[in-house]
């Protein structure tokens, strides 16, 4: 079981993940106009505007917990867990520097969001109930 | 002493596990990010799927000698005309004019397909008469080898008018392959290879240059004459005949095709194979670091010749 995975890259790909989120938060107008048709309203682009910025927010929201799980001690020696975490957050980077360049559209934001922030925060919970409910040992 | 490396060979560490495992299911996950995002990179940045493609080659045009001459001899609707076909030419009555044609067909680079026709046409007028404007139909088989076999009648249409008479008509241009849809890759493409005028008919709408015209650009594969400069030569031709020369190239045409099936699958497998290399490189080094380090636990076999003690 080697913890190198668990404590050195695992922060890394976190960072990168976290970075590229910030970065469409701040310039997501053209995402948000990918969404949309060619002749909007502006309702409908606040309302698209809006769906983005709670998906973003959410994604942030799921980073603190599993930052939170990772600095508590409860996943930092999981290999599997280290292993997930980082396949998962490499893959929303690169998927979201797609999101970001290519304007996909948003609906494609919300797959990544749930693969990819919702599925490690998903795991982070089992582990924090299996070491501080169920009184098991941290993996 | 040991100076240098003479020779290194690979050894084999092998990791096994059973099937319900962390390990079998990274291995599961490792092959689907190995193997079908290359086919999504490949698809999705445009061009996968090789739907169109041209090749060159130069036609193998034939005069077919039907010729259909109009020429208006007033600005009150009088006119002369001439054919190769006998129907019309009864049909025509008082408007019919006998001119002198010479036609000849030369094959310039001697490579066994012809490559330009020069007509000349002298059209003997009247004394009062004054030439305004032309209409000459050529028609013409044409034929391509190369991927499907092409045969076809085609047709040139040169018109000019103009509104003070003239004493000649200078017209060089090239026959060109006008395509609305892709050609076949293989097999014989015949569906066009009827007379552009039915000679044998006895009615004179089989002769009229707008139902040859309509039924003609009906087709899906059309030659015309691209001549961007006619030369009207303005002048009393009244007494001497009026001359009209044509020169029609054959050149070199790129056709558009649509390509067969092993083609398509060449290009889209190499576009393939060439990002799945990268991807294959970048697992194999994730996987190494996995089982080497045994971040999931496996049994690792080393192979080597067990020593005999």
């Amino acid at each position: 079981m080697h913890p190198a995975t668990g404590c050195c890259s695992n922060p890394m790909r976190h960072r990168a993940h976290l970075v590229i989120v910030i970065t469409i938060f701040w310039s997501r107008e053209n995402n948000v106009k990918a969404c949309l048709p060619l002749e909007f309203t502006q309702e409908q682009y606040d309302t698209e505007d809006r769906k983005l910025v709670v998906a973003l927010s959410a994604t942030l929201g799921l980073f603190a917990i599993e930052l939170a799980g990772f600095f508590s001690g409860v996943s930092m020696f999981s290999s599997s867990q280290g292993l997930l975490s980082t396949g998962v957050h490499a893959s929303a980077s690169v998927a979201l520097l797609f999101f970001l360049f290519e304007q996909w559209e948003c609906d494609i934001y919300w797959w990544i969001f749930a693969i990819c922030s919702v599925l490690p925060a998903f795991v982070e919970i089992l582990l924090f109930i299996a070491v501080f409910g169920l009184k098991k040992k941290p993996l | 002493m040991a100076f240098y490396e003479v020779y290194s060979h690979p050894a084999v560490i092998r990791y096994k596990t059973s099937v319900c495992t962390k390990a079998t299911l990274f291995l599961v996950v490792v092959l689907c990010l190995t193997y079908i995002p290359p086919l999504l990179v490949a698809y999705r940045s445009q061009g996968f799927w090789l739907k169109r493609s041209t090749y060159e080659e130069q036609p193998v045009v034939r005069f077919q000698y039907q010729t259909l001459m109009v020429a208006a001899t007033g600005t009150q609707g009088d006119y002369v005309a001439w054919s190769t076909f006998p129907h019309l030419n009864n049909m025509l009555g008082p408007n019919l004019r006998i001119p002198a044609v010479s036609v000849k067909e030369e094959d310039l680079n001697k490579d066994g397909k012809l490559d330009l026709l020069t007509f000349q046409l002298q059209l003997p007028l009247k004394n009062n008469e004054q030439v305004y404007s032309v209409q000459l139909l050529l028609t013409f088989s044409y034929q391509l080898f190369r991927m499907s076999t092409v045969v076809m009648q085609s047709l040139a249409f040169v018109q000019l008018a103009s509104p003070v008479p003239g004493a000649k008509l200078f017209i060089s241009g090239d026959l060109r392959l006008q395509q609305r849809t892709p050609l076949p890759h293989r097999g014989l493409y015949n569906i066009y290879n009827v007379s552009v005028i039915d000679g044998s008919s006895p009615f004179a709408s089989a002769y009229d240059l707008e139902n040859i015209v309509r039924s003609y650009q009906a087709r899906n594969l059309t030659t015309v004459l691209s001549c961007p400069m006619p030369v009207w030569t303005v002048g009393p031709a009244a007494g001497s005949p009026f001359e009209l020369n044509v020169e029609i190239r054959y050149p070199v045409e790129v056709i558009t095709y649509r390509p067969g099936f092993w083609e398509t699958i060449k290009f889209a497998w190499i576009q393939y194979v060439s990002i799945l290399l990268i991807f294959i490189w970048v697992f194999e080094r994730v996987q190494r670091f996995v089982f080497q380090n045994q971040v999931l636990t496996t049994v690792s076999i080393p192979v080597g010749k067990p020593h005999l003690s």
